[in-house]
């Protein structure tokens, strides 16, 4: 897993060129943490948008949704994307330390988990100056459900979002 | 004089930033990920059982597997105590019977992970696969019995 600082603009330029393109970005309906709900908005493409929101960071260990709750995933139904992508923007004018982990586990049939806890595919801590974009690449893909958990000492605002993208082949 | 195209069937559009003119990438599919097997496996020191529990030697863990280049094959162990693990796979020929007898390893070693642990391993480690006919094997070397639960996904 790499942390990449980015610009505002290369953040543009990334979602313009982005196969989600922008005429979809302004027709999203709702803020879902399901990818097998999002799929179907997203079906001519191979990367989906997973989740999206701001999360209020503070000493504990949350997930991107705000809950401290650790059995719980921040998105599900990810089997298929073979790489997951999380970029995000802190608010406020001190300089940004957020502390983050991924975990993930894989689940039955029924959408149960395997065993307790999770796989902790890795931890990193974002450091840029204030009010700069972040992005984080989450190579190890096909588990069912991941958990992006961040903690930061000084109280602070992520807007974020989460896209995960599938491989192609070409005939 | 504007470039025109019909969007959503009935409205007529000018190409703009606002209306692109819907494009499609051709000749490319996605690719799908498909969970191949969910199987809670007793992981004893008998020789040659797979996921299954199967000790047949010549009967395949997954079969009809040729579509994917690659299985992942993710595990919870309940316990910690030693384990080796064997990846066999081989190729049939169309009415599905193996081309010869045995199996081509593809990996061998000890089961990484501690107990109640998450793990996963990548078949095969490098390149690709599109063998017709896995059989993965789990045999404990040390300390007791535990349950391991697995489930491999096919990535085409």
């Amino acid at each position: 897993m790499s942390a990449e600082r980015i610009t505002r603009r290369e953040m543009l330029k990334r979602l313009i060129v982005a196969p989600i393109g922008a005429a979809v970005l302004t027709t999203l309906e709702v803020r879902q943490a399901s990818a097998a709900t999002m799929q179907p908005y997203y079906a001519p493409y191979f990367v989906a948008v997973l989740w999206e929101g701001r999360t209020r960071c503070d000493s504990l260990w949350r997930s991107l949704k705000g809950d401290v709750v650790a059995i719980l995933p921040t998105v599900q139904g990810t089997t298929p994307y073979d790489r997951l992508y999380w970029t995000g923007y802190a608010l406020g004018s001190a300089p940004v330390n957020v502390n983050m982990r991924v975990l993930a586990r894989a689940v039955d049939h029924n959408g149960v988990p395997l065993g307790n806890g999770w796989r902790a595919i890795g931890q990193a801590t974002i450091q840029t100056p204030p009010q700069r974009w972040f992005r984080v690449e989450i190579p190890e893909g096909h588990w069912d459900e991941y958990r992006l958990e961040v903690r930061s000492a000084t109280p602070r605002l992520v807007y974020s979002r989460v896209i995960a993208s599938q491989g192609y082949w070409k005939e | 004089m504007p470039v025109r195209f019909l969007k959503n069937a009935s409205e007529l559009a000018d190409v703009s930033w606002e209306t692109p003119l819907p494009v499609q990438v051709t000749n490319a599919k996605p690719v799908p990920a498909d969970t191949l097997l969910v199987a809670t496996t007793f992981v004893t020191t008998d020789a040659n059982r797979d996921l299954l529990g199967s000790a047949a030697t010549e009967l395949p863990t997954l079969d009809g597997c040729m579509q994917y280049r690659k299985l992942v094959w993710f595990y919870f162990r309940a316990g910690a105590d030693s384990t080796n693990y064997r990846v066999l796979a081989r190729a049939t020929d169309h009415n599905g019977a193996p081309l010869g007898a045995g199996w081509q390893e593809l990996a061998t070693g000890t089961l990484p992970g501690n107990a109640n642990s998450w793990n996963r391993i990548e078949i095969p480690s490098t390149g690709d696969g599109y063998y017709d006919q896995y059989r993965i094997e789990v045999q404990r070397t040390a300390g007791s019995n535990y349950l391991l639960t697995s489930k491999i996904v096919g990535v085409r």
